[in-house]
């Protein structure tokens, strides 16, 4: 058995973000890059299934992790493998970049096919463009059932089918049954992804890393030329609400402050 | 053009229909406009809220899911009644692969959030699972209820039936206070509709401050001991 997991390398929410003098992206010569936080959560979940299945006496699925990015996915891929995955993949191709959801998740689709996986895991969503697209278009690609928003994965002792638990608005969780190979989006929260040990992130350098440019797929559905929206413009979100802002004096003048405001508001 | 509600529903389909039909696909939008050639721009939140992206679809063909609360309701306008009844298409089998077995809640309860007329929130800035009294106790002497956004849920510091946002509580109580909260998309969509709402947050660049009444630019740990000592000290004098 074959678990393919998707990550996407983005930048680090909690670094300051500028925006490149283009005003059509961010500037990324200052960023710090990580793996996007529910993709994570896909990576544990499968090594999390593959040690499962070992418990239960069956031989150990292979967890292979696929990126699509430029030079610095490699990174990324690095980290995954020092986490526990048995192989990367870099969709490293100059054809794909520059895509959308729609392109990458042709040149991913295209990749996981080739590799032959049982089971695709991929993030909820991005913590960048956050459409929560690429594992649906992904699916509907392969032809795979699909399910969005999954907080628990076990798969069946014959490996036919996976029983999914998937988060629904308002508190509400909704039971699926899955038949394989299936695709299935991980939301945060499913699991607490493990730290890479020292031990892992030396096995990691010895570990397979292949490029991958998905020659086999028609030019035009992947890359910028393959993708179907273009982003004009990157701004910073309209000014506040009009609110009221208390900064730069002390905890107890701010408290005092807002007291004052409150009182007349809400009738404290 | 395709027009979809964001929900966990349909965005769970609506890429698979983009791609069904060959068609852009832009999810979460928060705005639409035309430009002067008969363009379409969709608007949509990106990099958490931090930053705002203006979408230009290559393809004649657009679908797209819009954000819910993002437009207000308009009334009924008169227009000649157009309601097609689509019934299940002949061709279509029903679908074995993927069974939908029950639905259940997600939380044990006893947090009346909903129903309650303040909320104290915990975000991912109270730090850990013991300080999340900090929140507690101004909660407490608010007489609220204490809620807690997404990662601190996932972080377990505070069980699931706390949870406000999308995929836990939507709620409008009278006055909402956040705490370290940065306020991600889908947290906002859950307490946008309070009535007043307070925040507290070191980074003045946090989301939550864009639709905070009252912005406080501080560090919770600060604050809200002082708010606590006031309002207590204001109830036993």
């Amino acid at each position: 058995m074959r678990i393919g997991v998707c990550i996407k390398q983005v930048p680090d929410t909690d670094s300051h973000l500028r925006i490149a003098d283009s005003g059509r992206e961010i500037d990324d010569s200052d960023l710090n890059w990580v793996i996007s936080s529910c993709d994570l959560c896909a990576l544990e979940e499968a090594l999390v299934l593959a040690e499962a299945e070992v418990s239960r006496g069956e031989e150990r699925p292979e967890v292979v992790v696929f990126s699509l990015g430029p030079a610095r996915v490699e990174e990324a891929l690095r980290k995954a493998l020092a986490l526990g995955a048995d192989r990367a993949v870099h969709l490293a191709g100059e054809a794909l970049q520059g895509g959308d959801a729609l392109a990458d998740g042709c040149a991913l689709a295209a990749a996981l096919a080739k590799d032959h996986c049982d089971l695709v895991l991929t993030g909820a969503q991005s913590d960048d463009l956050g459409q929560a697209a690429t594992p649906a278009v992904i699916a509907e690609i392969l032809g795979l059932p699909y399910a969005w928003l999954v907080m628990a994965v076990e798969l069946d002792a014959p490996r036919q089918s996976a029983r999914v638990v998937r988060e629904l608005e308002g508190g509400m969780n909704e039971l699926l049954r899955l038949d394989l190979p299936a695709v299935l989006a991980i939301q945060a929260g499913i699991n607490k992804p493990r730290f890479a040990s020292l031990r892992g992130t030396l096995q990691a350098r010895r570990k397979p890393l292949h490029r991958e440019d998905c020659s086999a797929v028609d030019a035009g559905l992947v890359g910028a030329a393959g993708a179907g929206t273009e982003t004009e413009s990157v701004t910073l979100p309209p000014a506040g609400a009009g609110g009221v802002v208390i900064e730069g004096v002390s905890a107890e003048a701010a408290a005092e402050e807002l007291l004052a405001h409150l009182e007349r508001e809400v009738a404290l | 053009m395709v027009l979809l509600p964001h929900t966990y529903q349909s965005a769970e389909y609506a890429p698979r229909l983009a791609v069904r039909l060959g068609a852009a696909y832009v999810a979460s939008v928060s705005s639409a406009t035309l430009d002067a050639c008969g363009g379409l721009r969709f608007s949509r939140a990106i990099l958490q809220a931090r930053l705002r992206a203006e979408v230009r679809p290559k393809r004649r063909l657009v679908v797209a899911t819009v954000q819910i609360g993002a437009f207000g309701g308009h009334d009924p306008v008169e227009s000649p009644e157009r309601v097609f009844e689509v019934g299940r298409p002949a061709d279509v089998e029903r679908h074995r692969e993927r069974e939908i077995l029950g639905r259940e809640a997600a939380g044990a309860g006893g947090v009346d959030l909903p129903g309650a007329e303040r909320i104290v929130t915990a975000g991912r800035g109270v730090g850990g699972p013991d300080e999340v009294s900090v929140a507690a106790d101004l909660a407490s002497a608010l007489d609220a209820e204490l809620g807690a956004s997404r990662p601190v849920v996932d972080n377990g510091w505070l069980p699931r039936e706390h949870q406000v946002g999308s995929s836990g509580h939507i709620v409008a109580p009278n006055l909402y206070v956040a705490l370290g909260v940065s306020g991600s998309i889908q947290h906002l969509m859950g307490m946008s509709g309070s009535r007043v709402i307070v925040a507290v947050n070191r980074d003045p660049e946090a989301p939550i401050f864009s639709v905070a009444h009252y912005g406080i630019v501080a560090d919770l740990h600060d604050v809200a001991p002082a708010l606590t000592r006031l309002l207590e000290a204001r109830r036993s004098g």
